[in-house]
């Protein structure tokens, strides 16, 4: 992955970094958020490399940061309340479904960004359970993806298109996929304490009491009346959780950037 | 507040927090990414280190030194130095007008 990640950059950049930037990336386990920041570190020296030295003369750039992730959680979980609500409040009918598919895709995009913005300090210590967390949803985006155009290209959620599933089941699929990711990336932020513990318990809850209520509704394997108050605990603590990792980490991102300041004073 | 590092646009809060750690001498880059991310308690990905690295020393504010086992140390020059000192001291400025406006005394 390495070599790679070296070959994204311009020749001449890795002239002059390489050799040392290949050591750097070989020190510690890399990560969700080390391998986005070095993507968007080779798309900066593609982009704004100029003259003849290794470095860009602009001062824009990219860069993947805490406050990124923390944005993104905070959007990701604000959205999912909607897109939970409304899909609950919508019960079945078509004509919400459209649009609640497109919310869908959002909150599934944005809450890909915050799970790798957020997973940085996590990463070092259980980089296989990070990937895990980050890779499962990814391909869930993918199913919520291709079960949103289905939607969208047959118009009816509910219409088969493959192996007996509908789209919108295809797209639930992708969900439960993100869920999964979700508790994963929450039992590591449990675990290396890096961001507010109770708002990754919270966001555990979410992802964990999803299961028994979507198995309720559907399947009738648990009794209708607990299945709804586990879908309606999962509409409450999911986005919540999201949210509130969202705001711890920006509380995180503005004590650094305090600690920098009044170290100084 | 001025701010002396020109032209870093995203990169000026990493580039500073880099000048900072090489303050105490030289320091090769992982060595500046475990000591940002430890002083400051956010993580320092490697693409941004070496974007702000590379900025830096096209600006003559840091120079590489010899490398040591293919690591290549950096350090501060002259006038990376004067230019860290003058941001400290505006930020210094900054915090204390911050807490007088607090009714705090600084320090």
């Amino acid at each position: 992955m390495i070599t790679l990640l070296l070959r994204l950059y311009p020749a001449r950049w890795r002239a002059r970094y390489g050799d040392e930037f290949e050591l750097i990336l070989g020190d510690r386990p890399l990560g969700p958020f080390d391998v986005a920041d070095v993507l968007l570190g080779a798309l900066d020296a593609q982009l704004h490399l100029r003259g003849h030295g290794a470095a860009s003369v602009h001062g824009k750039g990219f860069a993947m940061t805490l406050r990124v992730g923390g944005f993104a959680a905070i959007l990701g979980g604000l959205l999912w309340f909607i897109v939970l609500a409304w899909n609950a409040a919508n019960n079945g009918a078509e004509s919400g479904a459209y649009w609640i598919g497109l919310l869908l895709l959002a909150a599934v995009v944005t809450t890909l960004v915050a799970l790798v913005g957020l997973s940085a300090f996590q990463a070092r210590r259980y980089p296989v359970l990070m990937w895990t967390a980050v890779a499962v949803p990814a391909l869930g985006a993918i199913v919520t993806l291709l079960g949103a155009i289905a939607i969208v290209i047959g118009g009816d959620s509910d219409r088969e298109v493959v192996a007996g599933f509908s789209g919108w089941a295809i797209s639930t699929i992708g969900v439960m996929a993100l869920l999964l990711g979700s508790g994963l990336f929450a039992l590591a932020t449990w675990r290396t304490r890096s961001l507010s513990r109770p708002a990754a318990a919270l966001l555990a809850i979410g992802a964990i009491v999803v299961v028994p209520g979507l198995a309720g509704l559907s399947g009738g394997i648990v009794p209708r009346e607990i299945a709804g108050l586990a879908v309606l605990a999962a509409v409450i603590a999911f986005p919540a959780g999201w949210a509130a990792l969202g705001v711890s980490a920006l509380r995180l991102d503005r004590a650094a950037t305090a600690r920098i300041q009044g170290a100084t004073s | 507040m001025t701010s002396p590092i020109p032209d870093l646009g995203r990169f000026a809060e990493p580039a500073l927090l880099i000048l900072v750690s090489l303050s105490d001498g030289p320091k090769h880059g992982y060595a500046i990414m475990t000591d940002v991310e430890a002083g400051t308690g956010r993580p320092l990905g490697p693409g941004t280190l070496y974007a702000a690295l590379a900025r830096l020393e096209e600006r003559g504010l840091i120079e590489a030194l010899a490398p040591i086992d293919r690591r290549r140390p950096y350090r501060l020059t002259a006038v990376g130095a004067g230019v860290l000192a003058e941001q400290l001291h505006d930020l210094a400025e900054f915090a204390e007008l911050g807490l007088k406006r607090l009714g705090r005394s600084p320090g």
